[in-house]
């Protein structure tokens, strides 16, 4: 059997029906799942807090990884003003 | 070339001298929030009994409802904050309102995104323009404003003032927000106040109080780093300006 027919042949597999009643009825279905199950949205929850917070500490990392490159081009100024001035 | 030393001395002894007056607190605070979310942690997945009708789910509630209570205490140190700049003018006041702001909009996402995940599963849909949720995007839309515009504008006394000032109105939605189900219903239910959110058992209060002393410890840690920040990059900016007026570095 080709893939076309397979997918052609599903739902009349599943004993579903006719189009009709697929829209007036639900049927329960045997093991099936919700397709929002309680334990993902709790995982999902729990890994979005410590996601956002470790960006924002990652925010205030790169921070002051900005101020050490300010700090240390004023410290080279500083280190050539001196350098100047015990020259004179 | 005394001068140029004296700046370079006077930098450096500042900087030990609130370091060590800093330090102690802010690691004693830090410990404490770490071990406090390893304890909450346990009581909430190991402690607290999963609740009859929602189910496990239930559980992002001992997050979820302490984060919303850590963006009221971001929001109300920016409100302190804005308020102390426009009474006194000085960088402290701005730079802990800048922190309280940017903790606001780091605790009012998880709340919105938590609070949807629970919501998918509780009411079925992600999001609903209930007064609560609705007052609440308002708020962290008002925040998210504060800090753009603070990463935008320029550093200048008008823009820190114009940043104030909404700092210190955006302060009066929290209120609207806290009384929006009393006053309007929707579907948020009313979590504490009437004793909701399944809080039926000893463990589940347990949970829910270690969860509110944990994200308070955290936004403390959080604003505490953040106004160091900001109060450093304050002090270099007047080292780099004073250092400019001394003719250091200006080749």
């Amino acid at each position: 059997m080709s893939a076309d027919q397979a997918g052609q042949q599903a739902p009349g597999t599943a004993g579903q029906g006719t189009a009709d009643d697929r829209g007036t009825t639900f049927r329960a279905v045997e093991g099936g799942n919700q397709m929002q199950s309680g334990e993902k949205l709790l995982v999902e929850a729990y890994a979005v807090i410590w996601i956002v917070v470790l960006v924002f500490v990652a925010s205030m990392f790169r921070r002051q990884r900005r101020l050490d490159r300010r700090i240390d081009t004023l410290e080279a100024a500083l280190q050539k003003a001196r350098a100047k001035s015990g020259g004179e | 070339m005394a001068t140029t030393e004296a700046l370079a001395a006077g930098t450096k002894v500042e900087t030990s001298g609130s370091r060590s007056r800093g330090d102690v607190g802010f690691y004693t605070v830090l410990a404490l929030c770490a071990a406090a979310f390893l304890i909450t942690l346990q009581v909430i997945f190991f402690k607290a009994p999963v609740e009859s009708s929602m189910g496990i789910v239930q559980k992002i509630f001992y997050f979820h409802v302490p984060i919303a209570y850590s963006m009221y205490v971001g929001a109300a140190v920016c409100f302190l904050g804005s308020a102390g700049y426009l009474a006194r003018g000085t960088r402290g006041w701005d730079a802990l309102a800048r922190a309280g702001a940017e903790c606001a909009v780091v605790m009012g996402v998880l709340v919105l995104v938590t609070g949807a995940l629970w919501g998918a599963k509780a009411w079925g849909v992600y999001w609903t323009w209930d007064p609560r949720l609705t007052t609440a995007l308002l708020s962290v839309l008002i925040y998210m404003a504060y800090v753009v515009l603070r990463a935008f504008a320029g550093d200048g006394d008008s823009e820190r003032k114009f940043a104030a000032a909404l700092g210190v109105l955006g302060a009066t939605n929290l209120p609207i927000i806290h009384y929006s189900v009393q006053k309007w219903g929707g579907n948020h239910p009313k979590v504490i106040t009437s004793g909701g959110g399944g809080l039926k058992h000893p463990d589940m209060k347990l949970a829910l109080m270690l969860g509110f002393l944990t994200f308070t410890l955290l936004a403390v840690v959080l604003i505490w780093t953040r106004v160091r920040i900001e109060l450093a990059a304050s002090r270099l900016s007047e080292a780099e300006e004073e250092a400019l007026e001394l003719g250091v570095g200006e080749e």
